[in-house]
């Protein structure tokens, strides 16, 4: 060997390398979520598939995944929703208009729009599961025509923690959609209904041949899937997506392991049928 | 490229030690205390190719402990991939097996350069096992992979070292000794020494790869996993100590002005009790693996029947650190699917 250097001039692709975002609005949806609207600071417009995910950091806090809560049918600008929660949440939601944060993705693999179009589909959204599952109910209600019968539940603990009032209000009188909320504890102002998601499906008859998206908090999940069962929904037809630790997004630190399955690479949205037998998905 | 078998005499080591550390950083086993450690090296009396085992594997040279990913700063952010030529000698068939699977497993799916780089400017030689590390079993585990992805293997011989060179990277290491084509004898003599090393392991597998990941893997709701864990700490050595193990957590770290840094990789590990905690703000978390059991399973599942498929065998390769280095020695690969094995 008769080289002396000991640096090579090779540049090597870095996956960790973010890139730019401005935001371009803010909204505080609740006391602890930040709704954001970004615009890629190259200006290449952002090109993902509803469900799929980013790591979104602020310099010096850290990064954490976030699920994309707009729809690719809008391309000029994309929609993050960030709970306050921990360091880098608590960095990223001080952030405002005008300032930068640093994006990675998109990430993952999101819902299976081949699957979807041309049936009824049902969407199941628990507190922030609703940021996510927002990037298909957009894409659904810009691409109306391409879908059946659009029914969507949401439910959160209070009246205080809907998110989107704006969508919701949209969404109560539409014509497009069928949507049912419920609160777990109302307040005195609340009109509507009172108990967790499940109760919903006594509000309307939902057809055993419709694709159904289930995305909520961990507990959630089973009891969902029960009501599913007793309607006669395949396990094939039910989509769930899910929330692990994820510290690279891309399917290498492990943290968000599943069994076998890493939540990065091979979900956020899994086809029940496919992990319905690992043992660590569910509670 | 087909395998070239040299001679290197004893007299002549020390200078091929220096012409290579005169190429490239050279890490070897050296002494520290009673233990051995992979370290760069800056002169080849450091050099103890007699050595057992190493407290870590040698994937640091490649995947260091901390790595910087990222840097930034006021005007945006750069990469930090900056690899330079290494030499990682003296590496036992066990370790080259398992840097093997951390090719595979960086390069998958997302290629991580940040791997991948240094692994590309590193050179790795291998050795024969002189001496057998006490709770070593890697005669009976995953005899099915075979150790691969070196660039040449060097055999300690009463007289001297036959040097086999695998590809390019290591027939460029010829230039840094005074090797001589090996004789028919010398090679015969060099794979007997390898081949009867083999017999000398302390611990033994009673079953086949395929036998025991299946039954670890029905074995996931036993209650084997509860008696077994008992006396974890949950301290994570078994992960940081194992050659297979890349679970990485990754942190923010700021430069004295505050206005620069650098996002920064560590080695992590399942046993960590918030390896798999997320916040749910107020206080509140939810741990998806709460149980110090269910972790403790994780780890065996990941060694044992995860990603077999994947690498054609078991995610361990029979180095005994772990078994060596937990303090209440209940990480024991060998015992654990045993004991899976018999109930």
């Amino acid at each position: 060997m008769s080289t002396s250097t000991r640096s090579t001039q090779t540049t090597y692709p870095n996956i960790f390398l973010p890139r730019p975002a401005e935001i371009v609005r803010t909204r505080q949806d609740t006391a602890l979520e930040k709704h954001f609207t970004l615009k890629m600071k190259d200006g290449q417009p952002m090109l993902f598939e509803p469900g799929q995910m980013l790591e979104v950091s602020v310099f010096g806090f850290g990064e954490i995944p976030i699920g994309f809560a707009s729809s690719p049918t809008r391309t000029q600008t994309f929609d993050i929703v960030v709970r306050k929660v921990g360091r880098v949440s608590g960095a990223l939601t001080a952030l405002e208009q005008g300032q930068t944060l640093y994006v990675r993705g998109p990430l993952g693999h999101g819902f299976p729009m081949d699957k979807l179009r041309g049936q009824n589909i049902l969407i199941v959204a628990g507190g922030i599961g609703l940021c996510p599952t927002r990037s298909l109910i957009l894409y659904i209600l810009d691409r109306r025509s391409e879908f059946k019968k659009f029914t969507l539940f949401f439910g959160v603990k209070t009246p205080q923690e809907q998110l989107f009032l704006e969508d919701l209000a949209l969404w109560r009188k539409s014509a497009d959609v069928e949507y049912y909320e419920t609160v777990d504890r109302a307040d005195e102002k609340w009109k509507g209904n009172v108990g967790v998601i499940t109760t919903l499906f006594k509000k309307v008859a939902v057809d055993p041949n419709t694709r159904v998206i289930v995305c909520g908090p961990p507990v959630m999940y089973k009891f969902v899937i029960a009501e599913l069962d007793s309607i006669g929904v395949s396990r094939n037809n039910i989509y769930v997506d899910l929330e692990r630790r994820m510290k690279c997004g891309i399917g290498k630190c492990g943290h968000c392991q599943i069994n076998d399955k890493y939540v990065c690479l091979d979900g956020p949205v899994f086809c029940f049928k496919d992990i319905e037998n690992l043992e660590e998905a569910f509670r | 490229m087909n395998t070239k078998s040299y001679f290197l005499k004893e007299t002549d080591f020390d200078s091929f030690v220096e012409e290579m550390m005169k190429a490239a950083v050279v890490y070897a086993p050296v002494a520290k205390k009673h233990w051995f450690v992979f370290a760069p090296i800056s002169s080849p009396k450091e050099v103890r190719l007699d050595y057992d085992v190493t407290i870590l594997p040698p994937k640091k040279a490649i995947y260091p402990v901390r790595q910087d990913l990222v840097s930034f700063g006021p005007g945006g952010a750069a990469t930090a991939i900056q690899p330079e030529p290494r030499i990682l000698f003296g590496v036992h068939f066990y370790d080259i097996k398992a840097i093997d699977m951390l090719d595979l497993l960086f390069r998958e799916n997302n290629e991580d350069w940040n791997y991948l780089a240094q692994r590309e400017n590193t050179t790795i030689v291998g050795s024969n096992i002189q001496k057998v590390s006490k709770r070593a079993f890697w005669a009976t585990v995953g005899k099915g992979v075979k150790p691969q992805g070196h660039d040449a293997f060097i055999t300690k011989l009463p007289k001297g070292y036959v040097f086999e060179v695998f590809t390019p990277k290591g027939e460029k290491l010829l230039a840094c000794g005074k090797f001589k084509p090996a004789t028919q004898a010398q090679i015969d003599e060099a794979k007997k020494v390898n081949e009867e090393i083999l017999d000398k392991c302390p611990e033994k597998l009673s079953h086949g790869s395929h036998e025991i990941a299946a039954k670890v893997r029905a074995a996931f709701k036993s209650k084997l996993w509860e008696e077994l864990s008992r006396t974890c700490f949950s301290c994570g050595t078994c992960n940081i100590v194992c050659p297979t193990c890349y679970c990485f957590d990754v942190q923010d770290n700021w430069n004295l002005d505050q206005v620069s840094g650098q996002r920064a990789r560590a080695w992590d590990g399942c046993l960590l009790e918030d390896f798999a905690q997320v916040s749910l703000g107020a206080g509140a978390s939810e741990n998806f693996r709460e149980a110090r059991s269910q972790r403790y399973r994780h780890r065996l599942m990941r060694k044992a029947t995860y990603l077999n498929d994947k690498l054609g065998g078991p995610a361990c390769v029979g180095c005994g650190r772990c078994s060596a280095q937990c303090v209440p020695d209940i990480a024991d690969p060998v015992r654990i699917i045993e004991s899976i094995m018999e109930s």
